[in-house]
């Protein structure tokens, strides 16, 4: 049975920033409320409600059952959550609402990375015998993939920062990202100047890597009919599909992401880009995005995000979530009539979600 | 790793390795938090008043979980140190790392005069705890104010008084009618 088109009829995020004293549950809030009030419809009109989050950024046991408040959970609603950035949580709530016996699906994603330290919190979610006692970093997993990718002759270092200075101006005039050092500034968007910065993780600079961020997300999904009743403009989902490989990172070929290439395709993007207009792709780091434009298709004439992307604004575990919601905007605002966003969870793209978006003008 | 004399080759040996994980969380309270733990050291209980519902929170968490909307300093009002046992139970103290009581005590739920949500856990003095019951009128006792402090904040729940407050001592007043608390008590 072929899934139906729902859509995306509202949505909200809060400023990312580097540190704020607002609970997570007050930063949920910010953004569900926004996500309603764009939908123009009570909550109580919502059928299921899903979110993805990690209490292990914040060290609060059961932060994503504080967190259900900011959806009004009284009187009793039906939820579900996920230990996954959003954009996992906005999946789970796709498919539910396919059932057909609700109308309409809430969904955030939520973290504060604030009050921990990525460098010694991510290892311990690799493999507990080889890998996590070394203290193998996001940052490092990170520069052996832009390794690869460079030994593979298809990318400079002079790409990557190019990745970074189109970032950088474009999250500059993004009110949602956050303010980067220099990051409106000329000459940090000369990529000259880019390359002469040290290496964090050789071959990669800190204007490489997503500064994690603080932030919260939200959407409200609607079936095509209530979609029609809201808005003249509806933004549906054409396809959505997620793809998983090994865990072990030495065992994947790190310069290619062939989970993203079989989600697009399970999702229906279609050959060279599938036409798309916008792409928002989660990449943590500039190398990241080249191997996700190739491993999509993505030809020069594709605007790769316009946002600023998680090169400027990381807040983790909402940060694919930002993604769906950016390419959302560009199909509703009538910057394009299709568009693709793209979320990762696990390290060095080890688990890839793939969302086409559609207008009707 | 240890190797016994008469053991088979050092390959067959299986190897220990200890991997010691420690996390380190670095916090910062949010504002609503602040301004109640100051309201403490100051000698007040500020309460958090739902523009919607008039819910008053005690140790709110600057939004009404009821109505979901937002709770900021204009909500803000105070809430008496006098209340009423709405529920209690007698812990008997186990021995284990950390435990300092030795005898029965007392922990209650007490809902102030003015609030609309009960503060768990509190330790009922000045009566004795075999006559602790709900309906008990209680005020609350004060730590002097050069001993007060931020004690028992963080962002892992709200409410603590232990910043202000040492715990409740029965006013000697009659009980309260259960008609008055019913909706509280727990």
């Amino acid at each position: 049975m072929p899934a139906d088109d729902i859509a995306i009829v509202g949505w909200g995020q809060t400023p990312s920033v580097a540190s704020t004293d607002l609970t997570e549950p007050q930063l949920c809030l910010a953004a569900v409320n926004d996500a309603l009030a764009m939908a123009n419809i009570d909550r109580h009109a919502i059928g299921f409600t899903c979110s993805g989050s990690c209490d292990y950024l914040s060290g609060g046991p059961f932060v994503f059952i504080s967190n259900l408040e900011a959806a009004g959970a009284w009187p009793p609603i039906s939820e579900s959550h996920v230990e996954m950035d959003g954009a996992w949580a906005l999946y789970e709530a796709w498919v539910r609402i396919q059932h057909g016996d609700i109308d309409f699906a809430l969904v955030y994603g939520s973290g504060k990375s604030s009050p921990s330290d990525p460098a010694l919190l991510f290892p311990q979610q690799l493999d507990p015998y080889y890998l996590e006692p070394l203290g193998l970093d996001p940052a490092s997993l990170m520069g052996m993939q832009a390794r690869a990718l460079l030994d593979s002759g298809t990318a400079t270092e002079r790409d990557f920062a190019a990745v970074a200075a189109r970032s950088r101006r474009a999250g500059a005039a993004n009110p949602k990202a956050q303010t980067l050092p220099n990051g409106a500034g000329e000459s940090d968007l000369d990529i000259d100047a880019l390359l002469a910065a040290p290496y964090v993780r050789a071959p990669l600079r800190a204007h490489d890597l997503a500064p994690a961020a603080d932030g919260a997300a939200a959407v409200v999904l609607a079936t095509p009919a209530k979609a029609r009743e809201l808005t003249d403009h509806p933004v549906f989902i054409r396809g959505i599909d997620h793809r998983l490989e090994p865990h072990q990172p030495g065992v994947r070929d790190l310069a290619d992401s062939p989970s993203t290439r079989l989600a697009a395709q399970k999702a229906g993007l279609g050959a060279n880009g599938g036409g798309v207009g916008v792409a928002e792709l989660y990449a943590t780091s500039s190398a990241q995005e080249l191997i996700l434009r190739a491993a999509l298709g993505l030809g020069p004439d594709v605007s790769v995000n316009p946002s600023g992307g998680a090169l400027c604004s990381d807040p983790v575990m909402a940060t694919g979530l930002v993604r769906i919601i950016e390419a959302a905007q560009r199909v509703a605002d009538g910057t394009t009539r299709r568009a693709v966003a793209h979320a990762v969870n696990g390290q060095v793209l080890q688990h890839n979600l793939v969302c086409v978006l559609e207008g009707e003008r | 790793m240890t190797t016994e004399k008469g053991s088979a080759s050092a390959a067959d040996e299986p190897m220990v390795v200890d991997d010691f994980v420690a996390l380190t969380y670095h916090d910062r309270l949010p504002p609503e938090t602040v301004r109640f733990a100051d309201g403490l050291i100051a000698g007040r209980i500020i309460g958090q008043r739902c523009p919607q519902c008039r819910r008053v929170y005690v140790g709110g968490k600057g939004f009404c979980a009821m109505c979901v909307v937002v709770m900021g300093p204009e909500s803000e009002i105070d809430v008496a140190d006098v209340g009423v046992v709405t529920g209690y139970t007698i812990i008997t103290p186990v021995r284990y790392y950390g435990q300092t009581k030795t005898e029965p005590f007392v922990y209650a739920s007490v809902l102030l005069d003015g609030a609309s949500s009960v503060l768990g856990g509190q330790e009922i003095t000045g009566i004795a705890i075999d006559a602790v019951r709900e309906g008990l009128r209680v005020r609350a006792v004060w730590k002097p104010p050069e001993a007060r402090n931020y004690e028992g904040h963080s962002t892992r729940g709200w409410g603590s008084l232990a910043g202000g407050i040492v715990g409740f001592e029965w006013t000697g007043e009659p009980d309260v009618p259960r008609e008055q608390y019913k909706e509280f008590a727990v």
